[in-house]
């Protein structure tokens, strides 16, 4: 008796288990996956605006009546962990559309898997120009690539600045191609090799060593490639040296998040950067997005991977309702298709970016790194409270950089 | 009979009238049986368990090598993910770089991690405790940090397009296939580090984990078979490293060997139960799955396992493998006075 009662109950966690496990499909839902790195204070911001964005359009009815599912999971700017999460959004959750990641070293082997699973993938933050390089049909870009950054930062460093550089490069994915990418351009375009260069470890504290040296080598400019609390600790110990303020330092693409002016405080005062959004930016849109992550995140100027992911919502809303979707239990591959070539139909999108996003059906860069415009912009101010100016914006040919 | 009773008596008994016909052969019945595996649960479920039943056979791997240095020995190691790295780094270097094939770079991923090994053990000869501690987890960090500044190693960018592994036009390159590789592998791996426990070594071992000074009287050269301990537990970790860096999509970067995947490692080990290759196993598929399960929380991830970690070292230090063992304990303790009360006059 006592045995059988044992089996069944054994029967019966079995079967809870079975069905805990299962994923039911529901019809007119668009299932979308997002992987992102949810650790820093920025970084949770940029996920949660992504979800509210998404809820708000559910409450205002949906895409063409069909609500979006989202499910959203932290990959820690971890490969390993970011393809854990996507091959289980993929295959377990059966997401029509991935969202991912922010980091480049995330993104990169996740095109591999969406290339293999066929699901489209749009990208929100990473910079790595490899990620297009692969080749995949499957993935798009909404921010600027490294390669376009570099080409941008080179020119105007050259016309207007010197051609004198010193490079402090840390050691993760995008601050690497963008440090790269900005040597390889000042040489193509001004013949110059890096007058001082040295790589530091993705959370570095003390770079007052490098700092020394740079000082002595009398140059024009420092670029400070890193992730934005290191860029911040380095850009104050720039000026603890001794490096006066006549001696540009430029910034990567991270220069744009917040943390960099609110922890560097004077020292981000003339620091410039390529980014895809100028908080600075005068248009209608823009201060009203301003105003919108002023008031719901209390964050004062948003950065460039704030309105990427307000830019990467709108587009996938726009592809979502331009794509037939059956949404029933057969049409999964189907309706993973119709999104990718709806998401490659869109063209010249204006949002908040700081050009026009377009994305078109060939899996080359040219096609799927929608954004070519990059805005070089200027903190006047740095704390809590920074201001930026815009100093230029240039849009590269699609083939820059290549 | 409870339920824990009903479940293992079958199978101990099963296991034991196996043994008597082949050592080899439950071990073979249990790899036999485990090869479906993929497909049941890609039919049942969908390919992501598959892919999670890989990622369980690399963490038994780990947690079983760590075991030997540090369950069979008592060795404190912190560093053993460094080794892991550098399997895997390796292995995808000789791959990518001299185009060898999977068969010719896993083992020579293993021979660099075994290597390391000694490096990594060296300080046990000097060392004991938090001291060994701090000394191995700086080699790991060091390793770590090699990875991330070193663009033969990938660097920032990491190593992409590892190939996958190919034997005969059988290519392993979606999650089911390279699941043969990865569960032949692990039952290697697990059967080995039995033999090693019932061998004189893994006696020497223990003796040295009871009390140093009494393993040195009894002839045993206690710094060799630290180090020793510390090379077989390298070739374990390079092994899963190697396995790691072939597996689909074949990407590996700097982040993937950081301390925290040296604490989630320590977790499991300790949860199985420090000593206990079983437990090591059980602790691999509880944490992966626990971790699965709770993806959605991450905001409580690492106070989950972070508290789960600190009450398990207060109400079972011996992990999951020190109560199958009371069990066991208890067990014989039951049998052995039942029979002497059937045989009393």
């Amino acid at each position: 008796m006592t045995a059988t009662k044992n089996r069944l109950i054994a029967a019966g966690l079995a079967a809870s288990l079975v069905a805990g496990m299962a994923t039911v499909a529901a019809a007119g839902e668009i299932r979308v996956g997002i992987t992102m790195r949810m650790i820093s204070e920025n970084g949770q911001k940029y996920g949660q605006m992504v979800m509210d964005e998404i809820d708000m359009i559910n409450k205002a009815g949906g895409i063409n009546g069909n609500t979006i599912n989202a499910t959203l999971l932290n990959d820690e700017c971890k490969s390993d962990k970011g393809v854990a999460n996507a091959t289980k959004l993929i295959f377990q959750e059966k997401v029509h559309l991935l969202i991912g990641s922010t980091c480049s070293s995330v993104s990169l082997p996740i095109v591999d898997v969406t290339a293999k699973a066929e699901v489209p993938q749009i990208i929100p933050h990473s910079t790595n120009a490899k990620i297009t390089q692969k080749g995949s049909a499957w993935v798009f870009r909404v921010p600027v690539s490294g390669r376009y950054y570099a080409g941008v930062n080179a020119k105007y460093v050259g016309e207007n600045i010197g051609k004198k550089i010193a490079y402090l490069c840390a050691a993760d994915a995008a601050s690497q191609n963008d440090c790269e990418a900005m040597q390889s351009q000042m040489k193509s375009q001004h013949g110059v090799e890096p007058a001082y260069a040295a790589q530091v470890q993705e959370k570095e504290v003390d770079f007052r060593t490098h700092m020394q040296k740079i000082k002595t080598a009398n140059v024009d400019g420092i670029m400070i490639a890193a992730l934005a609390e290191t860029m911040a600790r380095a850009l104050t110990q720039s000026y603890e040296a001794g490096i006066p303020a006549s001696v540009r330092r430029i910034g990567s693409s991270s220069a744009s998040n917040s943390p960099v002016p609110s922890i560097a405080g004077d020292a981000a005062k003339g620091v410039f950067f390529a980014a895809a959004y100028a908080a600075a930016d005068r248009r209608p849109i823009a201060r009203l997005f301003n105003e919108m992550v002023r008031k719901r995140y209390n964050i004062n100027a948003p950065d460039h991977d704030f309105s990427q992911a307000y830019d990467l919502i709108r587009i996938v809303e726009l592809a979502l309702g331009r794509a037939d979707l059956k949404l029933d239990s057969g049409s999964l591959a189907a309706d993973r298709t119709a999104i990718r070539d709806a998401i490659a139909s869109v063209e010249n999108y204006q949002g908040l970016a700081s050009g026009p996003i377009s994305f078109c059906a060939a899996p080359t860069p040219q096609c799927r790194d929608g954004n070519r415009t990059a805005v070089l912009i200027a903190y006047t101010k740095g704390g809590e409270n920074y201001v930026t100016e815009v100093l230029a914006r240039v849009t590269m040919p699609a083939d820059f950089g290549l | 009979m409870t339920v824990a009773t009903a479940i293992v008596r079958p199978f101990t008994q099963a296991v034991g009238k196996l043994s008597a016909v082949h050592r080899l052969a439950p071990w073979l019945l249990v790899y036999l049986l485990l090869l479906p595996l993929p497909y049941v649960l890609s039919g049942l479920f969908n390919d992501y368990y598959v892919y999670l039943a890989n990622r369980i056979c690399i963490f038994i791997l780990l947690t079983v090598g760590l075991n030997i240095v540090k369950g069979f020995c008592g060795q404190v190691t912190i560093g053993h993910v460094g080794l892991y790295a550098i399997g895997a780094v390796s292995s995808a270097l000789v791959s990518l770089h001299l185009g060898a094939p999977f068969w010719v770079s896993f083992p020579i991923g293993v021979l660099v991690a075994g290597v390391a090994g000694i490096i990594v053990g060296l300080p046990s000869v000097r060392l004991e405790g938090a001291y060994l501690a701090l000394a191995t987890l700086g080699l790991g960090e060091s390793v770590r940090i090699m990875i991330a500044v070193t663009p033969l190693f990938g660097s920032s960018t990491g190593l992409i397009g590892i190939p996958t592994p190919e034997i005969g036009g059988f290519v392993f390159d979606s999650f089911e296939r390279y699941y043969y590789l990865l569960i032949t592998a692990t039952m290697i791996g697990i059967y080995l580090s039995f033999s090693i426990l019932r061998s004189a070594t893994g006696r020497a071992f223990m003796a040295i984990r009871e009390d140093t000074i009494a393993a040195s009287v009894h002839g045993i050269n206690v710094p060799q078979y630290k180090l020793l301990a510390f090379v077989i537990s390298a070739l374990y970790a390079g092994a899963a490293g190697a396995l790691f860096a072939h597996m689909p999509p074949g990407y590996i970067h700097h982040n993937n060997f950081t301390i925290i995947e040296m604490v989630t490692l320590l977790l499991m080990v300790v949860l199985g139960g420090i000593g206990h290759i079983w437990g090591g196993v059980i602790g691999a598929i509880i944490v992966t799955i626990i971790y699965d399960q709770t993806l959605e929380f991450y905001f409580y991830q690492p106070l989950l396992f972070g508290l789960s970690m600190v009450i398990l070292v207060m109400f079972m230090p011996r992990g999951i493998g020190g109560v199958i063992d009371r069990y066991f304990v208890t067990r014989r303790f039951i049998g052995a006075r039942e029979g002497k009360t059937d045989g009393a006059p």
